[in-house]
């Protein structure tokens, strides 16, 4: 869900890292357990690997000691802020085959959440999925699509032609997101303005959703240092 | 209609005109120059992520490569 979704949906990142969305199960830990087994994972920093962190919304990272995956982050996750239920995303994920191997990659539009985040990094790349999406579909595009670029394009330009092609914004869409209202006045300046004004809100909701999670963190950092003391 | 050359420059709209599985092999090929010219898979410390914490030692080497050094770098 990291990196290479991103480089597959067009945008394009260099992430050393491999992020996996998983079902935090009794059954599907086990499983995962013995693939990073053979990968020679050990778990790195807090909080260790155990599902009620997982289903708190920590993420729990690994470091690969196999001789081919030397030094290979792996993060794994069950729950982000604003993204469904893992249940939802498995349904909807993108299923893709590389040397024989099947690679499930999380959708896009629940990659776009997940990309939510308080980080500046996240935001153009954000954008740039989108757009690439846009201007790989504009032409004959799906009532999902349609709907997916009312509520995520980021780029004011693409934002006004979408309106004008459209004839007009749907209101449910405005309820849901209210700058849509400034994207009928064509007035790109504004729109770049409450765009900003967007994101910002975003990321202080992903800071207010980590204060707690970073709490937690921070006191399983002290126990297992006063623990490596003793 | 405002084209993506427009919008994001040639470059940009090269990548972002080639299919999914194109980008992906692309990227698959990055890779592996990246692993010829003995690049690691250590990641870089992300300051702004939640998860950062600045006392974890890192195992990552500064300039990402064992025994790769800045031999010239810009004043800025």
């Amino acid at each position: 869900m990291g990196g290479q979704a991103c480089v597959f949906y067009g945008a394009a990142e260099f992430s050393r890292d491999t992020d996996l969305a998983i079902l935090a199960s009794s059954e599907n830990l086990a499983r995962l357990s013995n693939a990073l087994r053979d990968l020679k994972a050990q778990v790195i920093a807090v909080p260790p690997f155990e599902a009620k962190y997982l289903r708190k919304g920590h993420a729990v990272h690994f470091s690969c000691h196999h001789p081919e995956a030397l030094g290979m982050r792996v993060d794994v996750m069950t729950k982000m802020r604003g993204v469904d239920a893992f249940s939802k995303l498995w349904t909807r994920r993108t299923t893709i085959s590389s040397y024989d191997t099947t690679i499930e990659l999380m959708s896009l539009p629940d990659l776009v959440q997940a990309k939510k985040t308080q980080r500046d990094k996240d935001w153009p790349m954000l954008r740039r999925l989108v757009e690439v999406n846009y201007f790989a579909n504009r032409e004959k595009p799906t009532r999902e699509q349609i709907r997916f670029w009312f509520l995520e394009l980021r780029t004011p330009e693409l934002l006004v032609e979408l309106a004008v092609s459209q004839g007009r914004t749907p209101a449910q869409l405005i309820r849901r997101r209210p700058l849509l209202k400034n994207v009928g006045t064509a007035n790109e300046s504004l729109l770049t303005k409450t765009l900003r004004a967007e994101e910002e809100r975003e990321r202080e909701a992903d800071r207010e959703y980590w204060r707690p999670l970073k709490k937690e963190l921070e006191k399983l950092r002290h126990s297992r240092a006063s623990q490596s003391k003793r | 209609m405002i084209s993506p050359e427009e919008l994001v420059g040639e470059e940009w709209a090269a990548w972002y005109r080639l299919s999914p599985l194109e980008r992906w092999r692309e990227s698959e090929k990055l890779w592996e120059i990246y692993f010829h010219l003995g690049g690691s898979l250590d990641t870089e410390p992300d300051t702004e992520s939640p998860f950062f914490d600045p006392r974890e030692p890192s195992t990552r080497t500064v300039n990402g490569r064992p025994g790769m050094r800045v031999l010239r770098r810009s004043r800025v």
